[in-house]
């Protein structure tokens, strides 16, 4: 078949799998299968509509470019690193209409959309503007610009290419910042503020960089430009905005590589950052906001219903490739006198630099008098070169005013249930011999860390460790009622010191209690002495245990009465069942002890009420169920987890306080903390890549053109020294609702839909959280409706959604048919509770995939995937999350951060399955729990290689179980597998389409009740 | 024992304030208060018993839908002050609070008057001095006529 004619702005795209071409709209990325008629939407075609009314928005420049990406056949990377070509096609594509003026530039190719022309005219007509572009003639104004805040004058030409690539080029092109982008530069330096986010800047944009601030400010030769610019100096018409394509999802598959795609950039005015470094906005998986540009009325955000609120990961791990967080060492702590903020980049200098005033209440304070001054060299420094001025994301050193106490070492106290059946899944003997594999990376750096040991069965077991001797001694309490500690010394040692007799416990531990026969556990009064032990200096309890606690505070009972599950009344399993746990989560709070949470059951454990526990002190839990130790599947995954758990660096002792500028204020929190006060979180400890919901309220309207939200964590680092790590991102105000819908980001309004659907569940039902979710997006989509499209009558044919919302319904419905709010009678109360602590914790870079599972086809994989590329392991595409997709003699694997499943079909050749799985055909094997063999043929090593990355990927200490399904055998794995592809109907709960159906129906239905 | 309610009602109020403006610890201000939640609902159970075994209808009536509205909180199990929930539901204890308040003052004033009436008729139809709260028009209407006769 050879490649058809196409109109103008199509492309081709030859789709093996299905054999036929795919037809890719290069302009705004749009695929269909059949063969397009009418020219590429950007030169008038359907869809040129898609601009709301009274916005100056521009037709693309953000959804544009990454949609020149191929469909998910290719290789995913060229989504994101288009050819420097193209990027140069955008550039030019600007430069027309700068040279041009308004009119010359977008002909045909505007659509109705572009109300301020000046603004938006660079980027609407590529479809025809490419590769005649004349030339420049834009008068530079060459005098070096001379002002006190280098920021200011931001770089214009490389901030135009990427306000129109959509900042993904700089990366990839660094020695894109060639002549055509200063041409472009003087009109649309709106759009500069992007470059604060995007990369890249190459150390002689300086220069550049300068003459364009001046020529944006004396525009005047560029008449279009220079108008839009002074007349809404305020306005963020003036400031790029980002465009808002509409979309009708009725009958269009999701496009799930877009789940991966970067929130809409802030894009700040210009002059609002002081620095021209690319970090000056703490990066998203920091700190990201469900709209990136901020309303300024409450009335407004009212109206659009999209929830404001911070999404938060402060303690993020610091993966390869990642820029550390620079840490300000000189204890020279800039703060505001009134709203007490840090000095960040969006502050100005005033008096010569002798002052600055705050970017969040406009108070004028002094600056500290060595805050121009290296304290190590003892000579003058260059206050432009701090990192507080220069990245959103600082840690400060603190000085001695920050503490209440000198720094504590980090102290672990491991709380091990040995009763029986603890003793007999091995999990005993996997917890010791990780703890020993580990001790050498327990955070340790200044030889301070504690450790004490507490086995529990129906009585406590104390370890005197003392230190330098090897023969520990054990005390046995069986005294549960009244809680006391049988010695004041040696049960909590130092690990340098103790090492000899720790190891020798772990060594011997699970020998100790191989006879032991006793089935019921003690666990309350166990971690009230573990409190009792460590609560002076807090630090953490780690509590493994296999077994329902019966004895003494805190008796459990099996509560998991099978008739109320799909009831009403199931959230009350969901609840603690006893009070001793909120009330000692709070004693521990208070102390600054956090537990952990490893549990091991084959039968019901009661996650709920243990899950309280973390819950309060900003602990995790890590539930296995149906542990078993002999299969080493199991061994690994929880050896991996508790020991990347254990290794990982914690913060201790932390209050998280977030700051907003005057007029927000933050009023509700969700995660894993204690609130003390009302405002300020605190965190016995800090636990890696834990995720935060915080809601914002609009108290008074917002006048800045910019507000700067800032998020400081005092902790004490487990190396023993007091830190303060400040976030700081500023966004854009906007007054236009248009603005706010392009600049919502999906996936964070997910994560703070998934944190308020567990705290809902928990308190009222199951269903409540369901609908919760469903309303919400409803309601969103009922608004824009309303206001963005023009909606003509109630009821349509169509579900129109912003192109930056397309995937949010997909989210959605993947939310409720979740795990843990999935309507069915057959999940385990235990299963949906460690899923709700699982769905308010995870950063929201894993919680995607833990709602919407990855799914990849691995027997026709392209072949580039499972081998290293640039940017490691290369992935296949995945797939949309449906059953039709499976093909009878296919392998797949689906996953969701949690669990890996490989399906193999029952049509499977047997090559196919010699080469992963070593077996002759598909009949022997077997499925379950699995580990890959690692063969001698590229195949194998590629799945394996795919797999290994899956694992590793983000940040996260999960490992993955992998599971082998197939097609035809074991129906209670294979339906879990199939439960995964949420696109699909699975029993009660409505397919992708059939959910897509009564959204629509609800937003239509909802209006026309309005209109009566 | 009205004033006393009224006063534990203006002491809530001030230490939910102190909350607000961080002057104390969310965990210390619920171990404070919760052990004042009891006694005062015990109070008032109380007191609007002896209206109704004294057959003061009015006073029974206004206090008998607090009464139940307590009942229905301990038997639902929240009556407690939460720490971990008080910042989250705190508008909503004040809001309380504070129409508890007005109650209580409206009703102290309205028990005051009942008394200082119930002792000057007392005193005209000469009357033994009926203690606080236990007389009743009627009662004093029919004493009054006793004693005509």
């Amino acid at each position: 078949m050879s490649q058809p004619a196409l109109p103008a702005g199509w492309a081709a795209q030859w789709d093996a799998q299905a054999n036929r071409y795919l037809f890719v709209d290069t302009i705004n990325n749009r695929s269909q299968w059949e063969q397009p008629t009418g020219p590429a939407i950007g030169a008038g075609g359907p869809g040129a509509n898609g601009i709301g009314p009274g916005s100056s928005s521009t037709p693309i420049p953000q959804a544009n470019a990454q949609q020149q990406q191929p469909v998910a056949s290719s290789n995913p990377r060229r989504r994101q690193y288009p050819t420097a070509q193209m990027a140069q096609a955008y550039a030019e594509g600007g430069a027309v209409a700068a040279t041009g003026g308004p009119g010359t530039g977008y002909g045909a190719g505007v659509g109705g959309g572009v109300s301020t022309p000046g603004v938006s005219g660079g980027y609407s007509d590529l479809s025809q503007g490419q590769g005649q572009y004349p030339q420049m003639q834009v008068p530079q104004n060459q005098g070096p610009a001379q002002l006190f805040t280098p920021g200011a004058a931001l770089a214009g030409g490389q901030g135009q290419q990427q306000g129109g690539a959509g900042g993904y080029f700089a990366p990839a092109n660094p020695g894109f910042a060639d002549q055509k982008a200063f041409s472009v530069a003087g009109g649309v330096d709106p759009n500069q503020q992007q470059q604060q986010q995007q990369g890249g800047v190459g150390g002689m944009m300086g220069n550049m960089v300068n003459q364009f601030s001046n020529m944006g400010m004396n525009g005047g030769s560029t008449p279009g430009y220079g108008q839009g610019q002074a007349q809404q100096p305020m306005s963020m018409g003036g400031h790029g905005s980002h465009s808002l394509v509409n979309l009708n999802l009725i009958g269009l598959q999701p496009s799930v590589p877009d789940l991966a795609r970067d929130p809409p950039a802030p894009l700040l005015p210009q002059g609002a950052c002081i620095s021209n470094n690319p970090a000056a906005n703490a990066h998203h998986s920091y700190q990201r906001s469900t709209i990136n540009a901020i309303p300024t009325t409450a009335s407004l955000l009212g109206k659009t219903k999209i929830p404001l609120a911070l999404i938060l990961t402060p303690y993020r791990s610091v993966q390869e490739g990642d820029e550390p967080v620079p840490v300000v060492s000189d204890t020279v702590i800039a703060r505001c006198r009134r709203c007490r903020s840090y000095i960040n980049p969006y502050v100005t200098f005033i008096e010569g630099g002798a002052r600055w005033k705050c970017c969040m209440c406009n108070l004028s304070n002094e600056v500290p008098q060595l805050f121009d001054w290296n304290n190590q060299t003892n000579q003058p420094a260059d206050r432009w070169s701090r990192a507080e001025l220069n990245c959103g994301v600082v840690e400060f050193v603190a000085p001695q005013e920050y503490m209440i106490r000198p720094p504590q070492p980090p102290v672990y106290v491991f709380v091990i249930d040995v009763s029986q059946h603890a003793v007999q899944s091995g999990m005993v003997a996997t917890a010791a011999r990780t703890i020993l594999e580990t001790l050498d990376r327990i955070p340790n750096s200044d030889q301070r860390t504690k450790v004490g040991i507490l086995a529990v069965s129906d009585a406590m077991h104390f370890f005197c460790l003392p230190a330098g001797e090897s023969e520990p001694s054990m005390l046995v309490v069986s005294d549960i009622d009244d809680v006391y500690l049988p010695k004041p010394t040696d049960l909590l040692v130092n690990l340098t010191e103790a090492r000899p007799a720790i190891e020798s416990v772990l060594g011997r531990l699970s020998d100790m209690f191989k006879e032991s026969a006793t089935t019921g556990s003690a666990l309350g009064p166990a971690m009230q002495t573990a409190h009792k032990l460590i609560g002076t200096i807090g630090g953490k309890i780690i509590t493994l245990t296999a077994t329902l606690p019966t004895l003494g505070e805190g008796a459990l009972k099996a509560r998991d009465d099978p008739k109320v599950l799909g009831t009403s009344k199931e959230s009350s399993l969901l609840q603690a069942a006893s009070a001793f746990y909120k009330t000692f989560s709070i004693e521990c709070a208070r102390n600054q002890v956090t537990v952990d949470m490893f549990l091991f059951s084959a039968s019901y454990t009661d996650v709920a009420s243990l899950r309280c526990l973390p819950r309060y002190t900003g602990g995790q839990v890590y539930y296995y169920p149906g542990f078993n130790a002999t299969r080493s599947e199991d061994a690994i995954k929880f050896a991996t987890e508790f020991g990347t758990v254990l290794a990982s660096p914690i913060g201790l002792e932390a209050v998280i306080r977030v700051r907003g500028s005057r007029g927000l204020r933050m009023s509700a929190f969700h995660g894993n903390f204690f609130t003390r006060s009302t405002d300020l979180l605190s965190l016995p400890t800090v636990p890696i890549d834990q995720s935060y919901a915080i809601e914002l309220q609009i108290e008074d309207p917002l006048t800045q053109p910019f507000v700067v939200l800032q998020t400081a964590v005092l902790h004490t680092t487990c190396y023993g020294e007091r830190r303060i790590r400040v976030m700081t991102t500023a966004y854009p105000t906007t007054t236009s609702m248009s603005e706010v819908f392009a600049s919502a980001d999906q996936n964070a309004i997910m994560t703070l839909l998934s944190n308020k659907a567990v705290e809902r569940a928990m308190s009222s039902k199951l269903e409540d959280a369901r609908d919760a979710v469903i309303n919400k997006v409803v309601d969103i989509l009922k608004v824009y409706k309303d206001t963005m499209t023009a909606a003509n009558g109630g009821a349509s044919a169509q579900l129109t959604v912003p192109e930056n919302l397309k995937l949010m319904p997909l989210l959605a419905s993947a939310m409720v048919k979740h795990v843990g709010f999935r309507e069915s009678s057959q999940i385990p109360p235990d299963l949906r509770a460690y899923a709700h602590a699982l769905l308010s914790t995870l950063p929201t870079q894993s919680l995607l995939p833990y709602l919407h599972p990855q799914f990849y086809s691995l027997h026709n994989m392209p072949a580039e995937a499972g081998t290293v590329g640039e940017n490691g392991v290369v992935l296949p595409p995945s797939l949309n999350l449906t059953s039709e997709r499976l093909e009878r003699h296919g392998l797949f694997l689906i996953e969701d951060g949690q669990n890996i499943f490989l399906w193999v079909g029952q049509e499977a050749v047997p090559q196919l399955v010699m080469d992963v799985f070593d077996l002759p055909n598909y009949q022997e094997l077997k499925g379950g729990k699995y580990t890959l063999p690692v063969l001698e043929n590229p195949f194998s090593q590629r799945v394996n290689a795919i797999v290994a990355k899956t694992r590793e990927m983000r940040r996260n200490p999960y490992w993955q179980h992998l599971y082998v399904v197939k097609a035809d055998a074991e129906p209670a794995l294979r339906n879990w597998a199939l439960s995964l592809l949420i696109e699909d109907r699975v029993d009660k709960t409505a397919s992708y389409s059939q959910f897509l159906a009564l959204i629509k129906d609800k937003v239509g239905v909802r209006q026309t009740r309005v209109r009566k | 024992m009205a004033a006393a309610l009224l006063f534990s009602m203006v002491f809530f109020i001030i230490m939910f304030s102190d909350l607000e403006c961080d002057y104390i610890n969310p965990i210390d201000l619920c171990n404070k208060l919760n052990t004042f939640v009891l006694p005062e609902m015990l109070a008032h159970a109380f007191l609007t018993l002896c209206f109704l075994l004294t057959g003061q209808w009015i006073s029974f009536l206004v206090n008998a839908p607090l009464v139940g509205y307590n009942v229905n909180k301990i038997l639902t199990k929240n009556h407690m002050y939460d720490a971990t929930e008080i910042f989250r539901t705190l508008s909503g204890h004040k809001k309380e609070c504070f129409i508890k308040l007005g109650l209580y003052l409206v009703s102290f004033f309205y028990y005051l008057y009942r008394m200082i009436l119930a002792l000057i008729s007392g005193k005209a139809g000469r009357a033994t001095v009926l203690p606080l709260d236990d007389c009743k028009m009627n009662d004093l209407d029919l004493f009054g006529l006793k004693m005509d006769d």
